[in-house]
Protein backbone atom coordinates (compact mmCIF):
# COMPACT_ATOMS: atom_id res chain seq x y z
CA UNK A 1 0.00 0.00 0.00
CA UNK A 2 1.38 3.38 -0.97
CA UNK A 3 1.43 6.06 1.68
CA UNK A 4 -1.23 8.64 0.96
CA UNK A 5 -0.12 12.24 0.68
CA UNK A 6 -2.34 13.80 3.31
CA UNK A 7 -1.70 17.37 2.18
CA UNK A 8 -4.46 17.16 -0.39
CA UNK A 9 -6.91 15.37 1.90
CA UNK A 10 -9.73 17.40 3.41
CA UNK A 11 -11.55 16.78 6.67
CA UNK A 12 -14.57 14.51 6.88
CA UNK A 13 -17.82 15.32 8.69
CA UNK A 14 -17.13 17.69 11.58
CA UNK A 15 -19.34 15.51 13.81
CA UNK A 16 -18.65 12.02 12.55
CA UNK A 17 -21.76 10.23 13.76
CA UNK A 18 -24.27 13.07 13.29
CA UNK A 19 -22.90 13.95 9.86
CA UNK A 20 -22.96 10.42 8.50
CA UNK A 21 -26.36 9.71 10.05
CA UNK A 22 -27.86 12.78 8.38
CA UNK A 23 -26.49 11.67 5.01
CA UNK A 24 -27.64 8.10 5.61
CA UNK A 25 -31.12 9.42 6.35
CA UNK A 26 -31.06 11.32 3.06
CA UNK A 27 -29.99 8.15 1.23
CA UNK A 28 -32.85 6.17 2.83
CA UNK A 29 -35.25 8.93 1.88
CA UNK A 30 -33.98 8.89 -1.70
CA UNK A 31 -34.38 5.11 -1.99
CA UNK A 32 -37.86 5.10 -0.50
CA UNK A 33 -39.03 7.78 -2.93
CA UNK A 34 -37.37 6.78 -6.20
CA UNK A 35 -37.00 9.67 -8.60
CA UNK A 36 -37.34 12.39 -5.99
CA UNK A 37 -34.24 14.62 -5.74
CA UNK A 38 -33.04 14.81 -2.13
CA UNK A 39 -30.80 17.61 -0.90
CA UNK A 40 -27.51 16.53 0.61
CA UNK A 41 -26.70 18.67 3.62
CA UNK A 42 -23.24 18.05 5.02
CA UNK A 43 -20.14 19.89 6.19
CA UNK A 44 -17.39 17.63 4.88
CA UNK A 45 -14.44 19.15 3.00
CA UNK A 46 -15.09 17.21 -0.18
CA UNK A 47 -12.33 16.52 -2.72
CA UNK A 48 -11.96 18.67 -5.82
CA UNK A 49 -12.68 15.76 -8.15
CA UNK A 50 -16.24 14.48 -8.25
CA UNK A 51 -19.52 15.93 -7.10
CA UNK A 52 -19.92 16.90 -3.48
CA UNK A 53 -23.17 14.98 -3.06
CA UNK A 54 -21.60 11.75 -4.36
CA UNK A 55 -18.55 12.20 -2.15
CA UNK A 56 -20.62 12.81 0.98
CA UNK A 57 -22.88 9.84 0.22
CA UNK A 58 -19.93 7.48 -0.13
CA UNK A 59 -18.23 8.97 2.93
CA UNK A 60 -21.29 8.05 4.98
CA UNK A 61 -21.85 4.60 3.47
CA UNK A 62 -18.35 3.13 3.21
CA UNK A 63 -16.36 1.37 5.90
CA UNK A 64 -13.19 -0.76 5.95
CA UNK A 65 -15.11 -3.86 4.81
CA UNK A 66 -16.29 -2.18 1.59
CA UNK A 67 -14.74 -2.61 -1.83
CA UNK A 68 -15.03 0.46 -4.05
CA UNK A 69 -14.55 0.84 -7.80
CA UNK A 70 -13.73 4.30 -9.16
CA UNK A 71 -14.09 5.47 -12.73
CA UNK A 72 -10.76 6.40 -14.44
CA UNK A 73 -10.80 10.13 -13.71
CA UNK A 74 -11.45 9.52 -10.01
CA UNK A 75 -9.11 6.56 -9.55
CA UNK A 76 -5.87 8.52 -9.21
CA UNK A 77 -7.39 11.70 -7.80
CA UNK A 78 -7.69 13.24 -4.37
CA UNK A 79 -11.15 11.69 -4.13
CA UNK A 80 -9.60 8.24 -3.92
CA UNK A 81 -7.14 9.35 -1.24
CA UNK A 82 -9.92 11.10 0.68
CA UNK A 83 -12.17 8.03 0.82
CA UNK A 84 -9.22 5.74 1.59
CA UNK A 85 -8.21 7.95 4.51
CA UNK A 86 -11.62 8.52 6.06
CA UNK A 87 -13.39 5.23 5.34
CA UNK A 88 -10.48 2.82 5.01
CA UNK A 89 -12.32 1.20 2.11
CA UNK A 90 -10.55 -1.08 -0.37
CA UNK A 91 -10.15 0.18 -3.95
CA UNK A 92 -10.58 -2.52 -6.58
CA UNK A 93 -9.77 -2.46 -10.29
CA UNK A 94 -12.56 -4.80 -11.40
CA UNK A 95 -16.14 -3.45 -11.26
CA UNK A 96 -17.42 -6.97 -10.60
CA UNK A 97 -15.55 -7.15 -7.27
CA UNK A 98 -16.93 -3.88 -5.99
CA UNK A 99 -19.80 -3.35 -3.57
CA UNK A 100 -19.86 0.33 -4.44
CA UNK A 101 -18.96 2.13 -7.64
CA UNK A 102 -18.51 5.83 -8.28
CA UNK A 103 -18.69 7.00 -11.90
CA UNK A 104 -17.55 10.60 -12.45
CA UNK A 105 -19.45 12.99 -14.69
CA UNK A 106 -17.08 12.91 -17.66
CA UNK A 107 -16.42 9.18 -17.59
CA UNK A 108 -18.29 6.57 -19.50
CA UNK A 109 -20.25 4.28 -17.21
CA UNK A 110 -19.32 0.64 -17.72
CA UNK A 111 -22.20 -1.65 -18.72
CA UNK A 112 -24.25 -2.67 -15.71
CA UNK A 113 -23.53 -6.29 -16.52
CA UNK A 114 -19.90 -5.64 -15.46
CA UNK A 115 -20.97 -4.93 -11.89
CA UNK A 116 -21.70 -7.56 -9.28
CA UNK A 117 -25.34 -8.61 -9.63
CA UNK A 118 -25.65 -10.55 -6.41
CA UNK A 119 -27.19 -13.99 -6.41
CA UNK A 120 -30.75 -15.20 -5.94
CA UNK A 121 -29.90 -16.23 -2.38
CA UNK A 122 -27.89 -13.08 -1.62
CA UNK A 123 -29.23 -10.24 -3.80
CA UNK A 124 -27.71 -7.78 -1.32
CA UNK A 125 -24.22 -8.61 -2.57
CA UNK A 126 -24.67 -6.58 -5.74
CA UNK A 127 -22.94 -3.32 -6.52
CA UNK A 128 -24.47 0.01 -5.54
CA UNK A 129 -23.54 2.46 -8.28
CA UNK A 130 -23.26 6.23 -7.79
CA UNK A 131 -23.51 7.91 -11.18
CA UNK A 132 -22.75 11.61 -11.51
CA UNK A 133 -25.00 13.79 -13.63
CA UNK A 134 -25.03 17.56 -13.88
CA UNK A 135 -28.61 17.98 -12.72
CA UNK A 136 -31.80 16.18 -11.77
CA UNK A 137 -35.22 17.82 -11.86
CA UNK A 138 -38.52 16.22 -11.02
CA UNK A 139 -40.46 17.45 -14.01
CA UNK A 140 -44.11 18.41 -13.83
CA UNK A 141 -47.08 17.03 -15.67
CA UNK A 142 -46.33 18.39 -19.14
CA UNK A 143 -44.70 15.89 -21.41
CA UNK A 144 -40.99 16.41 -21.63
CA UNK A 145 -39.48 14.31 -24.40
CA UNK A 146 -36.13 13.96 -22.66
CA UNK A 147 -37.38 12.94 -19.25
CA UNK A 148 -37.47 9.48 -17.69
CA UNK A 149 -40.78 7.93 -16.63
CA UNK A 150 -40.36 5.98 -13.42
CA UNK A 151 -42.74 3.37 -12.05
CA UNK A 152 -42.48 0.83 -9.28
CA UNK A 153 -42.56 0.45 -5.50
CA UNK A 154 -42.46 3.79 -3.69
CA UNK A 155 -44.09 5.65 -6.59
CA UNK A 156 -47.83 6.23 -6.49
CA UNK A 157 -48.52 6.49 -10.22
CA UNK A 158 -45.66 7.81 -12.20
CA UNK A 159 -42.70 10.09 -11.65
CA UNK A 160 -41.19 12.08 -14.44
CA UNK A 161 -37.51 12.85 -13.96
CA UNK A 162 -35.36 15.04 -16.16
CA UNK A 163 -31.70 14.01 -16.01
CA UNK A 164 -29.22 16.57 -17.30
CA UNK A 165 -25.66 15.92 -18.34
CA UNK A 166 -26.07 12.42 -19.75
CA UNK A 167 -25.62 12.00 -23.49
CA UNK A 168 -28.90 10.73 -25.05
CA UNK A 169 -27.17 7.63 -26.41
CA UNK A 170 -25.62 6.86 -23.01
CA UNK A 171 -28.97 7.27 -21.31
CA UNK A 172 -30.67 5.03 -23.87
CA UNK A 173 -28.07 2.26 -23.44
CA UNK A 174 -28.25 2.57 -19.68
CA UNK A 175 -32.01 2.28 -19.60
CA UNK A 176 -32.07 -0.59 -22.08
CA UNK A 177 -29.61 -2.52 -19.92
CA UNK A 178 -31.66 -1.84 -16.85
CA UNK A 179 -34.85 -3.01 -18.52
CA UNK A 180 -33.08 -6.23 -19.51
CA UNK A 181 -31.76 -6.76 -15.98
CA UNK A 182 -35.31 -6.65 -14.62
CA UNK A 183 -35.71 -10.22 -15.88
CA UNK A 184 -33.10 -11.42 -13.38
CA UNK A 185 -34.78 -9.85 -10.32
CA UNK A 186 -33.97 -10.07 -7.35
CA UNK A 187 -30.50 -9.72 -8.78
CA UNK A 188 -29.60 -6.27 -10.07
CA UNK A 189 -27.73 -3.07 -9.46
CA UNK A 190 -29.03 -0.24 -7.28
CA UNK A 191 -28.34 3.19 -8.68
CA UNK A 192 -27.90 6.64 -7.22
CA UNK A 193 -27.79 9.67 -9.51
CA UNK A 194 -25.73 12.45 -7.96
CA UNK A 195 -25.85 16.05 -9.07
CA UNK A 196 -23.52 18.50 -7.28
CA UNK A 197 -26.04 19.14 -4.49
CA UNK A 198 -28.68 16.41 -4.72
CA UNK A 199 -29.08 12.67 -5.02
CA UNK A 200 -31.80 10.56 -6.60
CA UNK A 201 -32.28 6.95 -5.61
CA UNK A 202 -33.16 4.43 -8.32
CA UNK A 203 -33.35 1.02 -6.61
CA UNK A 204 -33.45 -2.09 -8.80
CA UNK A 205 -37.22 -2.31 -8.41
CA UNK A 206 -37.82 0.97 -10.24
CA UNK A 207 -38.81 0.55 -13.88
CA UNK A 208 -37.55 3.34 -16.12
CA UNK A 209 -38.73 4.24 -19.59
CA UNK A 210 -37.76 7.12 -21.81
CA UNK A 211 -40.59 9.51 -22.47
CA UNK A 212 -42.24 9.58 -25.86
CA UNK B 1 9.90 -8.04 9.75
CA UNK B 2 10.51 -6.91 13.27
CA UNK B 3 11.85 -3.38 13.67
CA UNK B 4 12.62 -1.19 16.61
CA UNK B 5 11.30 2.03 15.13
CA UNK B 6 13.33 4.39 17.26
CA UNK B 7 16.71 2.70 16.99
CA UNK B 8 19.46 4.98 15.75
CA UNK B 9 20.72 2.53 13.20
CA UNK B 10 19.58 2.68 9.59
CA UNK B 11 15.81 2.65 9.70
CA UNK B 12 13.89 1.53 6.63
CA UNK B 13 10.92 3.67 7.65
CA UNK B 14 12.86 6.90 7.68
CA UNK B 15 13.38 9.68 10.10
CA UNK B 16 9.71 10.53 10.48
CA UNK B 17 8.86 7.07 11.78
CA UNK B 18 11.61 7.51 14.35
CA UNK B 19 10.29 10.75 15.77
CA UNK B 20 6.70 9.52 15.66
CA UNK B 21 7.73 6.52 17.76
CA UNK B 22 9.48 8.83 20.21
CA UNK B 23 6.51 11.23 20.45
CA UNK B 24 4.12 8.36 21.05
CA UNK B 25 6.00 7.48 24.22
CA UNK B 26 6.71 11.02 25.36
CA UNK B 27 5.43 11.99 28.81
CA UNK B 28 3.09 14.98 28.78
CA UNK B 29 5.42 16.87 31.12
CA UNK B 30 8.00 16.98 28.34
CA UNK B 31 5.68 17.50 25.37
CA UNK B 32 3.58 20.36 26.66
CA UNK B 33 6.31 22.91 27.53
CA UNK B 34 8.44 22.08 24.48
CA UNK B 35 5.64 22.95 22.06
CA UNK B 36 4.95 26.33 23.68
CA UNK B 37 2.12 28.27 22.07
CA UNK B 38 1.71 25.60 19.38
CA UNK B 39 0.16 23.41 22.07
CA UNK B 40 -2.47 26.04 22.87
CA UNK B 41 -4.14 26.82 19.54
CA UNK B 42 -7.20 24.94 18.33
CA UNK B 43 -6.05 22.63 15.55
CA UNK B 44 -7.91 22.00 12.33
CA UNK B 45 -8.81 18.36 12.58
CA UNK B 46 -8.44 16.07 9.65
CA UNK B 47 -9.47 13.27 11.94
CA UNK B 48 -10.40 14.20 15.49
CA UNK B 49 -8.88 12.05 18.24
CA UNK B 50 -10.57 8.68 18.43
CA UNK B 51 -9.85 5.77 20.72
CA UNK B 52 -10.06 2.17 19.65
CA UNK B 53 -8.50 -1.23 19.92
CA UNK B 54 -5.63 -2.60 17.88
CA UNK B 55 -4.46 -6.18 17.74
CA UNK B 56 -0.81 -6.50 18.63
CA UNK B 57 1.05 -9.36 17.02
CA UNK B 58 4.17 -10.93 18.34
CA UNK B 59 6.67 -13.56 17.29
CA UNK B 60 7.88 -16.25 19.65
CA UNK B 61 11.50 -15.38 20.36
CA UNK B 62 11.25 -12.46 17.94
CA UNK B 63 11.69 -14.74 14.94
CA UNK B 64 8.92 -17.37 15.00
CA UNK B 65 5.50 -17.34 13.40
CA UNK B 66 3.24 -14.35 14.04
CA UNK B 67 0.60 -14.80 16.67
CA UNK B 68 -1.99 -12.44 18.12
CA UNK B 69 -0.66 -11.26 21.44
CA UNK B 70 -3.64 -9.21 22.55
CA UNK B 71 -5.45 -5.95 22.03
CA UNK B 72 -4.20 -2.57 23.13
CA UNK B 73 -6.05 0.72 23.47
CA UNK B 74 -4.81 3.22 20.91
CA UNK B 75 -5.79 6.85 20.34
CA UNK B 76 -5.09 8.36 16.95
CA UNK B 77 -5.65 11.68 15.23
CA UNK B 78 -4.57 13.73 12.22
CA UNK B 79 -4.54 17.51 12.06
CA UNK B 80 -3.32 20.61 10.27
CA UNK B 81 -1.63 23.46 12.06
CA UNK B 82 -3.96 26.45 12.44
CA UNK B 83 -1.80 29.33 11.24
CA UNK B 84 -0.75 28.04 7.85
CA UNK B 85 -2.47 28.17 4.49
CA UNK B 86 -4.47 25.10 3.56
CA UNK B 87 -2.27 24.03 0.65
CA UNK B 88 1.14 23.99 2.31
CA UNK B 89 0.12 23.15 5.86
CA UNK B 90 1.90 20.03 6.98
CA UNK B 91 -0.32 17.27 8.28
CA UNK B 92 0.59 15.81 11.64
CA UNK B 93 -0.43 12.27 12.49
CA UNK B 94 -0.20 10.49 15.83
CA UNK B 95 -0.97 7.03 17.12
CA UNK B 96 -0.39 6.72 20.86
CA UNK B 97 -1.11 4.02 23.40
CA UNK B 98 -3.84 4.79 25.89
CA UNK B 99 -6.87 7.02 25.92
CA UNK B 100 -5.36 10.48 26.22
CA UNK B 101 -6.74 12.66 23.43
CA UNK B 102 -4.48 15.50 24.54
CA UNK B 103 -1.39 13.34 24.16
CA UNK B 104 -2.43 12.30 20.64
CA UNK B 105 -3.07 15.93 19.74
CA UNK B 106 0.31 17.17 21.03
CA UNK B 107 2.17 14.32 19.36
CA UNK B 108 0.47 15.17 16.06
CA UNK B 109 1.27 18.88 16.46
CA UNK B 110 4.91 18.00 17.10
CA UNK B 111 4.91 15.68 14.08
CA UNK B 112 3.59 18.50 11.86
CA UNK B 113 6.15 20.98 13.21
CA UNK B 114 9.04 18.55 12.74
CA UNK B 115 8.23 18.30 9.03
CA UNK B 116 9.17 21.97 8.66
CA UNK B 117 12.97 21.97 8.15
CA UNK B 118 13.34 25.41 9.77
CA UNK B 119 11.58 24.38 12.96
CA UNK B 120 13.07 20.92 13.05
CA UNK B 121 16.51 22.05 14.23
CA UNK B 122 15.22 23.90 17.29
CA UNK B 123 12.59 21.31 18.11
CA UNK B 124 15.17 18.57 17.81
CA UNK B 125 17.17 20.26 20.57
CA UNK B 126 14.29 21.20 22.86
CA UNK B 127 12.13 18.09 22.46
CA UNK B 128 13.68 15.08 20.79
CA UNK B 129 17.07 15.10 22.54
CA UNK B 130 15.60 15.40 26.06
CA UNK B 131 13.01 12.82 25.05
CA UNK B 132 15.62 10.30 23.95
CA UNK B 133 17.53 10.89 27.19
CA UNK B 134 14.37 10.43 29.25
CA UNK B 135 13.42 7.20 27.50
CA UNK B 136 16.98 5.89 27.83
CA UNK B 137 16.95 6.67 31.57
CA UNK B 138 13.60 4.94 31.94
CA UNK B 139 14.74 1.85 30.13
CA UNK B 140 17.95 1.86 32.19
CA UNK B 141 15.95 1.99 35.42
CA UNK B 142 13.66 -0.79 34.26
CA UNK B 143 16.65 -2.88 33.29
CA UNK B 144 18.28 -2.33 36.68
CA UNK B 145 15.06 -3.28 38.47
CA UNK B 146 14.81 -6.47 36.44
CA UNK B 147 18.49 -7.26 37.02
CA UNK B 148 18.05 -7.16 40.80
CA UNK B 149 15.72 -10.14 40.66
CA UNK B 150 17.72 -12.08 38.10
CA UNK B 151 18.21 -15.74 38.82
CA UNK B 152 21.25 -17.50 37.40
CA UNK B 153 20.88 -21.14 36.50
CA UNK B 154 23.95 -23.28 36.53
CA UNK B 155 24.35 -26.67 35.00
CA UNK B 156 26.76 -28.86 36.87
CA UNK B 157 28.86 -30.70 34.37
CA UNK B 158 29.27 -34.35 35.06
CA UNK B 159 32.84 -34.91 36.07
CA UNK B 160 32.80 -38.68 35.94
CA UNK B 161 31.44 -39.20 32.41
CA UNK B 162 34.18 -41.51 31.23
CA UNK B 163 34.08 -43.56 34.41
CA UNK B 164 30.39 -44.35 34.06
CA UNK B 165 30.96 -45.58 30.55
CA UNK B 166 33.67 -47.83 31.79
CA UNK B 167 31.31 -49.20 34.42
CA UNK B 168 28.68 -49.96 31.81
CA UNK B 169 31.27 -51.70 29.72
CA UNK B 170 32.29 -53.76 32.66
CA UNK B 171 28.73 -54.72 33.63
Amino acid sequence: MNPVDLKSVGAGFSELSFGSQAVFRAALHALSHPGRPVDMVHDAEVPTQGHAAAAALLLALLDPDCRLWLSPSLAGSDAAAWLRFHCGCVLVAEPAEAQFAWVAAGDEAPPFACFAQGSDSYPDQSTTCVLEVSGVVESTAELDPASWRLQGPGIRDLVSLRVEGLAPSTAATLLAERARDHATFPRGVDLFLASPRQIVGLPRTTRIALEG
Amino acid sequence: MFHAFDSHSANPHGERAQWMALLARAPMALLDPALGQHAQGAPRWLRPPETGLMMVQGRAGGTGERFNLGEVTVTRCALRLPAQRHEDAAVGVAYVLGRSHRHAQLAAVADALLQDPALKVSLDATLLVPLRAHLARESEARHARAQSSKVEFFTVARQSGTNSEDEEDGA
